[in-house]
């Protein structure tokens, strides 16, 4: 079974998106998205892997072409992808240069991914009710972000949302 | 009257003209240049928008609706929530993003239907 969840920074995603994916059965896989470029990254990935720890996951890195990291993981097993935001901003914003294809891409490559592995939990951030007129590049990620949500969303089984650590079903239905 | 509300981007046009076939012509989308809303449509976008424009003329968006709500019965509206931020530094900004806050907040009241969306999904919230 598949779940999408989404809501505000701090309020209890990641937490929960933990619980689904390690009810989904196993091997328990932890999608790592961030590519670390200075210390208050890799500051952040120990404190993550910390609270991971003791959890049972094997972690894959990939922040990157996300079909790659199913070449070295069984599908049928359960996987948890954290975030989205992060992929798709390792994408857009590559040190090549901006990639404006990179949401349509990510959109069908996560399709796909979730077609193939079933039991998969996607967590993305809520970035669209603020009082900012934002420059063009950025809102083009918040549209690119918002459109690989809404594709997703139609995707998988269940979309929660999650406030304060509470949530909110919008389709399906609280997997635990 | 219904009011269909969310953040950007998650899907609240498609909503409405998935559900009530719009006609590009019956809706009126408010962009930078929009002063007055055009209650002869059968659907006004981006309210958000307009309200913006009246604020940095020096007006109250929410004074454009008058005081007779029958004008606008059959309109269905569309609105950016942009109340889930930080306070804006930007005093314009600030007064918008509250003109909306009481713009939404009339229009709900007024509303037969509320309708949020999120990533694509739409919630009926009254």
């Amino acid at each position: 079974m598949s779940t999408y969840i989404s809501g505000g920074c701090k309020n209890g995603k990641s937490f929960y998106a933990q619980r689904v994916a390690k009810a989904g059965g196993s091997p328990l896989y932890y999608i790592a998205t961030m590519i670390p470029s200075d210390d208050e990254d890799l500051a952040r990935i120990r404190r993550h892997r910390e609270e991971r720890a003791g959890w049972g996951f094997e972690t894959l890195e990939c922040g990157r072409d996300i079909l790659s990291c199913l070449d070295s993981a069984d599908p049928s097993g359960a996987f948890l992808l954290d975030s989205v935001t992060a992929l798709l901003s390792n994408e857009m914003f590559a040190p090549g240069g901006v990639d404006m294809d990179a949401p349509e891409r990510i959109a069908g490559a996560l399709e796909t991914f979730v077609d193939r592995a079933p039991n998969t939990v996607l967590v993305s951030d809520y970035i669209f009710s603020d009082a900012m007129l934002y420059d063009e590049l950025t809102e083009a990620y918040r549209r690119g972000l918002a459109l690989i949500d809404r594709r997703l969303a139609a995707r998988c089984d269940n979309v929660i949302e999650v406030v304060a650590g509470q949530f909110i079903v919008h389709k399906g239905a609280l997997p635990v | 009257m219904i009011l269909i509300i969310g953040g950007s981007y998650q899907g609240k046009l498609d909503y409405a003209r998935q559900r009530f076939g719009l006609a590009d012509d019956e809706i009126q989308v408010c962009d930078e240049t929009t002063m007055a809303l055009d209650f002869s449509r059968r659907c006004i976008a981006c309210i958000d928008r307009f309200a913006l424009n009246r604020i940095r003329s020096g007006f109250d968006p929410v004074e454009a609706f008058g005081t007779d709500p029958g004008l606008y019965r059959d309109v269905i509206f569309i609105a950016n929530d942009v109340s889930g931020g930080v306070v804006p530094m930007d005093p314009v900004l600030r007064a918008w993003r509250e003109a909306c806050g009481r713009m939404n907040m009339k229009l709900a009241s007024q509303a037969d239907e509320v309708w949020r969306l999120f990533c694509g999904i739409p919630q009926r919230i009254k």
